[in-house]
């Protein structure tokens, strides 16, 4: 597992974020992870900054040189996404084959993780491991923790607090994976996270326990520095964006959260109406059985409504399945973007609380103290990670969204199908003249 | 079909009607249900014949309108009641056009009336049923109050439906209360009552003494009365379950309402997503309000549905006639027999039967011979008498189950008819519903598309 060699942002004292070129502007795209194009002169200088995690106030030693946090990230973005997509992709996670494990202490439910991939990180081209639910938890908390600049995909929730869904169904089960799926593949998707340390063990080792116990020890100097800024600093003025992601963010969730409430209840009320109708169709047989002529109409809308009713039951079961835990999953997301939001304003608020500092000191020093400059990088490569995220973000809601929105169209035009074949095809019945009984 | 014999009991029967117009032609139905005409039963089997017989004229029968109105009722206490406006109309070629001949107004009341005069002097008819009195099978958005314009146009539908059932029936067309009913207000209601009908009806005690007690009642009218008990029940059942769905639908509907709204709102916030879901929000307002016109459409099924309802309570009324006219043969034939048997010992002397007489004359002694052969005399007189009427009401009531089953036949067909025609019309408003939401789900998700 070989680091990249980083680069480093360049750094010549107090910046606005607007002064500041954007890192993607004007740069060498060929600038690739372990790629070997000479770096430009000025910042050989601050190339000593790319050995070691740009974020660690108190310099401890990276657990792994494989992405630490943000300056490589920089490196990747220079991949360009589109590669990802299409040709170049070289990593493929899936998610598949649920199965029960009953225990003396628990039963709980595991899930294939296969993985096939050229990258160099991967020793072998293909993997296959078991993972369960704490088992992704973990992973999550882990990229939270080693990647705070980045939006981290959320996962499907962890406890079942409606009703009486069995934890052990199907359905539920089915649905789990799927989310599971989505999450990895949202990480794989992602130039940075897919390059994390963790999510390689996670997706290639025997035994993760014997992992997330070693780990322990050693992460708890690594990567603790931004979820631990120190807090207390009030941030001046957020930069107009990031106050309308925040904004945006916000409305976002309280319109999904709205959805969300009206799609549960249509589905209360179809299965209300359901429950209606299984008690109609029945009614038309009874009253079949009475009558001599009328007895094979009447027998024929039974059977259509029963039709009907299957039909419907189909529809209130999908929408359960796919419909509302993507409705879920994007709340949950929309929270945790909003937490990162939260630790970029508190590294800005460091770094111009420390800046206001040294400004009152009035010494005559030309040069900006090193620990200011290291908060002004950090700030400004949260600021682009986050940018680079939410553009990615955005544009990856807009292609859920609308396959989501038209599966749920799709579900209902399906129903309205099955039901219309169904009384198109007993029209005839109806008309039919009927020999006395 | 053969005419009514005419009823010993009722010497005050009003003349049948001469028709106005042939009977079988059938007046134009406003209402959706076409009230086939029977067949003639007085003249010759073939309509061209018979409409070369009576008059050309056809009668078109119509209740269109319905209005409020205050009055004082029997205890001289203000009241409000709709009235209705009962037109008829004489064709005088086919095709041509309609004369309006008479008009006139009248209340619920008065329909009610007209149709228990019927069931008195009809017995052996199933008598077309009233819409009914008070709203039942209610779902929440219609109101159970008598005055809301949606139950009183309902109202005026089924009015109107009963007077064409009655123009349409071959024999009660025929009766000059329901002619005078079309064509005179005033005083109607006097001419009805003084017709005495109200003292002829059978006692409710009477006849539910008979359905208990009768022996031997024909098997076809037995089975008739179970299935008119099974069909009300059914029909009842499925009523207020077709009430219940309806709510449902309503509320499913009804909620999708709520997404046009919050697509909206959520379309300010996006960019490039923001058209599609915006036009996407206003197809989920159009399919929210759909519900309401078939909803309406559906109410007209419930109706269908509902005639058969009180239809089947006229079944059972002619069921119970039958019971009652058996149960009576049976009882004059068992006083026939008893004094038969108290003539015959009174003849040879022996006492086989208790009675008081034989009581008090072994107590007080033996009656003379004189005695004896004036009651012999009287018992003859009695047998004779009793054995005439037991002939009569024998031939009433042959005359009755034929009569009976003749209409019960008509009806059945009718009853098949209408059912299966209300049931296609179902079927159509449930594919016109699929239809829409195909449409509508459609159009959502090509406006999704462009998201």
């Amino acid at each position: 597992m070989s680091g990249g060699l980083p680069k480093a942002l360049p750094s010549t004292g107090p910046h606005s974020l607007r002064d500041m070129p954007h890192p993607l502007a004007g740069s060498s795209s060929e600038e690739a992870v372990g790629g070997d194009s000479t770096p430009s002169p000025d910042l050989l200088t601050a190339r000593s900054f790319g050995d070691k995690d740009l974020i660690l106030p108190n310099g401890g030693t990276p657990a792994g040189t494989s992405s630490p946090a943000s300056s490589s990230s920089l490196l990747n973005r220079l991949q360009l996404d589109d590669d990802i997509d299409g040709e170049t992709r070289d990593l493929f996670v899936t998610v598949d084959d649920p199965k029960k494990h009953v225990c003396t202490m628990e039963t709980y439910i595991t899930y294939r993780i296969t993985t096939k991939s050229t990258r160099v990180e991967f020793d072998l081209p293909e993997y296959s491991v078991r993972r369960r639910y704490q088992d992704f938890d973990w992973l999550r908390s882990k990229l939270e923790e080693s990647q705070p600049t980045h939006l981290i995909p959320p996962l499907p929730e962890k406890f079942v607090v409606k009703g009486v869904v069995d934890r052990f169904s199907e359905e539920f089960v089915e649905t789990r994976r799927k989310a599971l799926d989505k999450f990895l593949k949202r990480i794989t998707d992602h130039p940075v996270l897919s390059f994390n340390e963790h999510f390689n063990v996670f997706l290639t080792a025997k035994d993760l326990n014997a992992y997330k116990k070693q780990g322990m020890a050693l992460l708890s100097r690594v990567g603790e520095s931004v979820k631990h800024v120190t807090g207390g600093y009030k941030l001046r003025s957020r930069p107009l964006e990031f106050a309308a992601i925040g904004e945006y963010l916000d409305t976002f969730a309280l319109k999904l959260g709205t959805i969300d409430r009206i799609a549960q209840r249509i589905i209360k009320e179809e299965i209300e109406y359901l429950v209606e109708l299984r008690e109609y169709g029945p009614v038309y047989s009874t009253w079949s059985a009475l009558e001599g002529e009328l007895a094979e109409p009447l027998e024929g809308v039974s059977a259509c409504i029963g039709n009907c009713s299957t039909a419907l039951e189909e529809l209130t079961d999908d929408m359960t399945e796919d419909f509302l835990p993507v409705l879920r999953e994007y709340i949950l997301y929309s929270d945790s973007m909003k937490s990162v939001l939260k630790k970029r304003d508190q590294v800005q608020a460091e770094y111009e609380a420390k800046l206001e500092a040294v400004a009152l000191r009035k010494e005559d020093r030309p040069k900006v103290p090193s620990d200011v400059e290291k908060c002004q990088d950090r700030m400004e490569c949260f600021n682009a990670d986050l940018k680079a995220d939410m553009e990615r973000w955005q544009n990856n809601k807009r292609q859920d969204f609308r396959q989501l929105l038209m599966g749920m169209a799709d579900k209902n035009i399906q129903y309205y199908e099955k039901c219309l074949m169904a009384w198109e095809s007993i029209i005839p019945l109806l008309q039919e003249k009927q020999e006395a009984k | 079909m053969e005419q009514a014999a005419p009823d010993l009991e009722r010497p005050l029967q009003p003349a049948p009607l001469e028709p106005l117009g042939h009977p079988d032609a059938g007046p134009e139905a406003a209402v959706g249900e076409e009230a086939e005409g029977a067949p003639d039963e007085e003249g010759p089997g073939d309509r061209t014949m018979t409409e070369n017989n009576f008059c050309l004229k056809k009668i078109e029968i119509s209740v269109s309108e319905a209005e409020k109105r205050t009055g004082r009722n029997a205890m001289n206490m203000q009241e409000t009641y709709t009235a209705y406006l009962v037109e008829t109309r004489s064709v005088e070629h086919i095709d041509g056009p309609s004369v309006l001949t008479d008009s006139l107004w009248r209340r619920y009341s008065e329909f009610e009336l007209l149709r228990n005069y019927l069931l008195v002097y009809y017995p052996h008819i199933v008598v077309p049923p009233l819409p009914e009195k008070r709203a039942e099978f209610v779902w929440h958005k219609l109101s159970a109050d008598n005055m809301d314009p949606d139950f009183v146009e309902r109202r005026r539908i089924g009015l109107e439906n009963f007077l064409l059932r009655v123009a349409s029936h071959p024999i009660l067309c025929r009766d000059k209360i329901f002619y005078l009913f079309l064509t005179q207000e005033g005083n109607w209601k006097e001419i009805v009552n003084e017709t005495g009908f109200q003292l002829k009806a059978d006692s409710r005690l009477k006849a539910l003494n008979a359905t208990f007690r009768v022996k031997n009642p024909d098997k076809r009218f037995t089975e008739l009365k179970h299935y008119s008990d099974e069909l009300q029940s059914v029909i009842s059942h499925l009523l207020r379950v077709r009430a219940r769905v309806a709510d449902r639908l309503y509320g499913v509907y009804k909620v999708h309402g709520n997404y046009g709204r919050v697509f909206s709102e959520w379309s300010a916030i996006e960019k490039e997503m923001g058209d599609g879901l915006q036009s996407a929000g206003h197809h989920m307002d159009v399919y929210a309000s759909s519900i309401d016109d078939i909803l309406e459409d559906e109410e007209h099924y419930a109706d269908q549905l509902k005639e058969y309802l009180f239809y089947a309570e006229a079944l059972r009324a002619v069921c119970r006639k039958h019971e009652l006219m058996q149960y009576d043969l049976e009882m004059a034939a068992q006083d026939l027999a008893s004094k038969k048997q108290q003539c015959e010992e009174l003849a040879t002397g022996t006492v086989r039967t208790f009675s008081l007489k034989g009581m008090t004359t072994k107590l007080f002694g033996q009656e003379t011979p004189e005695q004896r052969e004036s009651r012999i005399k009287v018992l003859e007189e009695q047998i004779s008498e009793g054995e005439q009427q037991l002939k009569a009401k024998n031939l009433e009531g042959r005359e009755f189950v034929k009569n009976a089953w003749a209409d019960i036949e008509r009806f059945k067909e009718q009853k098949n008819r209408d059912l299966k025609e209300a049931l296609i019309s179902y079927a159509v408003m449930q594919i016109s519903m699929c239809k829409k939401g195909i449409q509508v789900w459609t159009n959502a998700k090509e406006c999704f598309s462009k998201m």
